[in-house]
């Protein structure tokens, strides 16, 4: 079970007719490190042309640059950040972060340390996790040139996040995942239905652990840039089933999610989180979950 | 984890005429390399020792070096004496790499004699790395008087070497 026809046939299901797509390159402004710094200006006077997006804070589209926008000295300051748009919502949807005791558990190259460690304006603690050394160098050279200063990463698999005995008020779960053939096009020649299952199987072991180690009133947003339900709906419908979690409803760019798939009906509250399709923004889905209450 | 002397630190900051107070105890060294931490964050570090990274990165030892990060660097630069403003082409031409011409030279703070370590400004005020003087600023007329030891086009070079797509 594999090859664009496949794939392709099992979107036509779910509601989504395929078109080919290149999500605009897109930017996030790193607000703590700019105070008194007109980074737009700056851009713009380097000739750089940007829009706003209009459903995120400090997120802007690239239009146009004769250079690479990886190689200004603004972005060598930490003034800006090179991020995906749908990329930058799973941040923005946790509630009251600052002062917080939050766990990003795949946390590497670090995109989304830098935003959370923005969005806390370096207070409180956010301990980043990450198995491979190559993606944990890339991962420290990020929260150094952003100047982040309230991260401890340690070299954990996330699936083993209760050995340091912490209990977190958030937890980021933006696991590993089959990806989109938004962003690698090469997805549909390599990927198979067995690899969506096997990601599939670590995130709900992942979700498991995040369970475990959240504090009561605590939050997790779980997000895939996948567009395979087994790594989105039907793991979210296990997780409110298995592990005591219920979804929260939550207003961004996206669409209601399908509780219905390929015939199966799901929890209702699966409706609860958003499914990106590719077209302004590569594929996402999103979901916010916090532990049911008892009684 | 071992607490460390900040020594190397404090020493490195006297090299450009700045003071820095770092609380000791707050300082740790890990490896070959030294971070400060909050008190929050040091109490987690404490408890679960194996951590790579915490905290703002100050800096390495390496064969008895230090080598300073971007971080101390930026703290330094609020009290450095030792400090020069370059024109825009002269910041980028020393973020890529390169060494400082008498001619890019807007400003010039504090010693201007050969063999002395000065920060490198932009025209906006911002610290883009340190060099080392190579000829006394006041009597060269033209030519290279900077010599490039450490610029933040290094975070460039370092995600070259390991490229990591962002989603």
């Amino acid at each position: 079970m594999f090859g664009r026809e496949f794939f392709v046939n099992r979107y036509r299901l779910l509601g989504w007719e395929f078109r080919d797509v290149t999500p605009k390159q897109a930017i996030r402004v790193n607000v703590m490190n700019v105070k008194g710094i007109n980074i737009l200006e700056r851009l713009r006077g380097l000739g750089v042309e940007l829009e706003k997006i209009p459903f995120l804070h400090g997120g802007y589209w690239v239009l146009c640059s004769d250079f690479s926008v990886g190689a200004t000295v603004e972005y060598l300051l930490g003034y800006y950040s090179i991020q995906e748009v749908a990329a930058q919502i799973p941040v923005t949807l946790f509630a009251d972060l600052r002062g917080k005791t939050v766990l990003d558990a795949c946390a590497a190259p670090g995109g989304k340390t830098v935003q959370l460690a923005d969005l806390m304006e370096n207070t409180g603690v956010i301990v980043a996790l990450d198995v491979d050394g190559r993606r944990l160098n890339a991962l420290a050279n990020q929260l150094e040139r952003c100047r982040v200063k309230n991260t401890i990463v340690y070299r954990l698999d996330a699936r083993k996040a209760s050995k340091l005995g912490l209990k977190f008020d958030k937890i980021l779960l933006d696991v590993p995942c089959s990806g989109n053939f938004a962003t690698d096009k090469g997805w549909f020649r390599r990927r198979t239905l067995a690899d969506v299952e096997r990601n599939a199987r670590l995130q709900r072991e992942i979700l498991a652990e995040a369970a475990e180690i959240l504090k009561e009133d605590g939050e997790i947003v779980y997000a895939t840039c996948s567009l395979e339900p087994e790594e989105n709906e039907l793991n979210i419908d296990w997780a409110v089933k298995n592990l005591g979690l219920e979804t929260v409803e939550i207003k961004c760019y996206g669409e209601e999610a399908p509780t219905e798939i390929f015939g199966r009906k799901l929890d209702d509250s699966v409706g609860n989180c958003r499914r990106i399709w590719p077209g302004e923004t590569q594929g996402f889905f999103i979901c916010k979950l916090k532990k049911r209450e008892r009684g | 984890m071992k607490v460390a002397m900040a020594k190397p630190i404090e020493d490195f900051a006297r090299l450009f005429g700045a003071k820095l107070n770092l609380e000791k105890g707050l300082v740790v060294k890990k490896n070959d390399k030294f971070f400060l931490l909050s008190p929050s964050l040091e109490r987690l570090a404490r408890k679960c020792g194996d951590w790579l990274f915490a905290g703002t990165y100050l800096g390495r030892v390496e064969n008895g070096r230090f080598f300073p990060s971007f971080s101390l660097l930026s703290m330094i630069a609020d009290q450095a004496q030792n400090r020069v403003v370059v024109d825009d082409k002269a910041a980028w031409l020393f973020v890529c790499g390169r060494d400082i011409f008498k001619e890019g030279i807007l400003e010039v703070h504090g010693s201007k004699n050969k063999g002395i370590y000065t920060l490198v400004f932009s025209r906006h005020g911002e610290c883009l790395g340190f060099g080392r003087i190579v000829r006394d600023l006041e009597k060269a007329e033209s030519g290279v008087v900077i010599k490039n030891i450490l610029d933040v086009g290094d975070f460039l070079r370092r995600e070259r070497s390991t490229r990591i797509s962002e989603i």
